[in-house]
């Protein structure tokens, strides 16, 4: 436990002292919310169209997903920001330190989990508030599912900034990568509205099985059993926590 | 074991580039070693190779005994180490940075806490515990960090280039850590630096080191008794296109340090005066300022490499040295 404790109580130190971050974590799944989601929900207001989003009108089908979105762009930016620790140089630190680089690197990822839960928490109270009808008995499953997904997406974000260097690319690789995850995902639309391509690659998403699971358990409509998400989430959540912790074993400071 | 860190044959490549080439040394428990040399020289990354963080592309490493490429976890159990670039952590405290750092190197408790701040007064930081390092002034960061690779009680302190980017009066106080933490904890101390004064001042015995090699090491007395007793300066007439070195038997060496102005090592600066006065009137010479003084550490670095021991940015002629008439 010498890596991981530390490495979470750094990582919630490190949110106390900068506070702001958190606006800007939230501020993007509430405008998609609002501004996307009301305007959608109209589109989507004629008779039948709720079949597609599994009986659910549109704003509760979206709602539903927006913490998940709040936790995949957090942690995977969280995850990234290792290239911030890289030219602050406190991953020299940590490189040093005797404590073993997996549990360093866990740690890391359980305290950016803890944080971004936190703020997933206050999505999930405003998600209450704007979608009326979402299941109050959800609250504690959408955390668990939240907590696997956000190691999930921060171990993928770490093996990533292990190999950049530079600091240019940072806002570039979140974009490119948490985009078109989130797109699919079934956060906006389901799988089954998706083409063929597009949806092979949202079975191999983690997301989607957390996204579905994090449904089920706030409206009762999900696409997958959700025996079969958890199960889903847990395999894929494993190997990006292995690719992370393998990644971050080989560093050096090479570049 | 009376070594704290053996080198042998040590080879660093980066893709084509030779950054350490071929380096052997070994460093006595208990004393504080310098590697001088110019920014560039491959001090850093040997310094990393040394504390686990970068992998050598060929030769043998120990350092407290153990190879830091097989056994890495037990070498960054006894070691403490400064970087040349800073790495603490902005956003938190120095008391957290402190905290972190102890509970990474498996200390915890009231034990943890006390050591914190025996450590933090011992750096005149104590006041500063609970202030972000976000504003803490260069110096303040630096005697953190110093404070930081002490608190595990290492065998053996790594310090790369502790004092570049300071001022003189916070240069002179961390001298005074250092000496301090030698004479507190009889800690084996490895430095690396460009700055002479530093290297003279501090360490116990010096590697030179330039171009990924080692040119010359001992005892600062001894590098310096590289180049005999005394020096002398002759700056002759500016017309003299290019001065003939004056060679004799009292002269142990002579070089053109600039257009008009040569550098002779002799025994004994007082007799060979007048007979450099001579030998340059009997060649046509004519000599218009004369300087001698005692070797330094500058002069062993422009014998051993032919050129000077300062950043290659830091344009400017050649300086005599004081003790002029």
């Amino acid at each position: 436990m010498n890596g991981i404790i530390p490495m979470v109580y750094r990582q919630i130190k490190r949110f106390v002292n900068a506070r702001s971050r958190l606006v800007m974590t939230i501020v993007q799944p509430i405008l998609w919310l609002v501004f996307f989601g009301l305007g959608m929900s109209r589109a989507f207001s004629f008779p039948g169209a709720s079949v597609m989003f599994g009986g659910l009108s549109y704003l509760s089908f979206l709602a539903s997903g927006m913490v998940a979105m709040t936790i995949i762009v957090g942690s995977f930016m969280s995850g990234v920001s290792v290239i911030w620790d890289k030219q602050f140089g406190f991953l020299k630190e940590t490189l040093v330190a005797p404590a073993p680089r997996a549990q360093i690197i866990l740690g890391r990822a359980l305290g950016d989990a803890l944080v971004i839960n936190l703020q997933a928490m206050i999505i999930l109270a405003l998600v209450y508030l704007i979608a009326p009808g979402l299941r109050i008995e959800g609250v504690v499953p959408v955390v668990l599912y939240g907590i696997v997904l956000s190691l999930g997406f921060a171990s993928l974000g770490i093996a990533l900034s292990v190999r950049l260097s530079s600091m240019e690319g940072f806002q570039m690789i979140v974009n490119l990568i948490t985009q078109p995850l989130l797109f699919m995902s079934g956060i906006f639309f389901p799988l089954s509205t998706m083409p063929d391509w597009m949806r092979i690659i949202a079975y191999l998403n983690p997301a989607t099985y957390a996204v579905d699971g994090m449904r089920y358990w706030l409206t009762g409509v999900s696409a997958f059993n959700p025996m079969e998400d958890v199960a889903l989430l847990l395999v894929l959540t494993a190997v990006l926590l292995f690719l992370g912790v393998r990644s971050f074993e080989k560093a050096t400071i090479e570049d | 074991m009376s070594e704290a860190i053996v080198v042998e044959n040590l080879v660093k490549k980066f893709k084509d580039i030779t950054a350490v080439d071929q380096v052997s040394f070994q460093v006595k428990q208990g004393e504080i070693y310098g590697l001088l040399g110019p920014n560039g020289a491959g001090k850093t990354t040997t310094i990393h190779i040394l504390t686990t963080l970068l992998r050598p592309t060929s030769g043998k490493v120990f350092v407290a005994g153990y190879d830091v490429v097989t056994s890495p976890g037990e070498v960054r159990k006894r070691i403490g180490i400064v970087f040349q670039d800073p790495s603490i952590d902005n956003q938190l405290t120095a008391y957290d940075n402190m905290y972190i750092h102890g509970r990474l190197y498996g200390l915890s408790g009231e034990e943890l806490k006390r050591k914190i701040y025996q450590l933090l007064d011992f750096v005149d930081l104590k006041p500063y515990a609970n202030k972000l390092v976000r504003y803490f002034s260069g110096g303040m960061r630096r005697r953190l960090e110093i404070a930081r690779s002490l608190l595990h009680e290492p065998d053996i302190l790594f310090l790369d280039e502790p004092t570049i980017g300071l001022d003189p009066q916070t240069r002179v106080k961390i001298w005074d850590y250092i000496m301090a933490i030698k004479k507190e904890h009889g800690m084996t101390i490895f430095l690396t630096t460009h700055y002479m004064d530093e290297a003279d001042q501090l360490c116990e015995r010096i590697a030179i080191m330039d171009h990924g090699q080692i040119k010359a090491q001992g005892t600062p007395e001894q590098l310096k008794s590289l180049l005999g007793n005394e020096i002398v300066y002759v700056k002759l007439d500016g017309n003299t296109t290019s001065p003939p070195c004056i060679e004799s038997d009292y002269v142990e060496s002579c070089k053109q340090v600039s257009r008009d102005t040569l550098q002779l090592v002799v025994k004994n600066a007082a007799t060979a005066m007048p007979r450099i006065f001579e030998a340059a009137s009997s060649k046509g010479l004519k000599i218009i300022e004369v300087s001698y003084r005692r070797p330094t550490l500058n002069e062993v670095f422009i014998y051993l490499t032919g050129r000077e021991l300062r950043d290659s940015l830091e344009e400017g002629g050649f300086r005599p040295p004081h003790r002029r008439w």
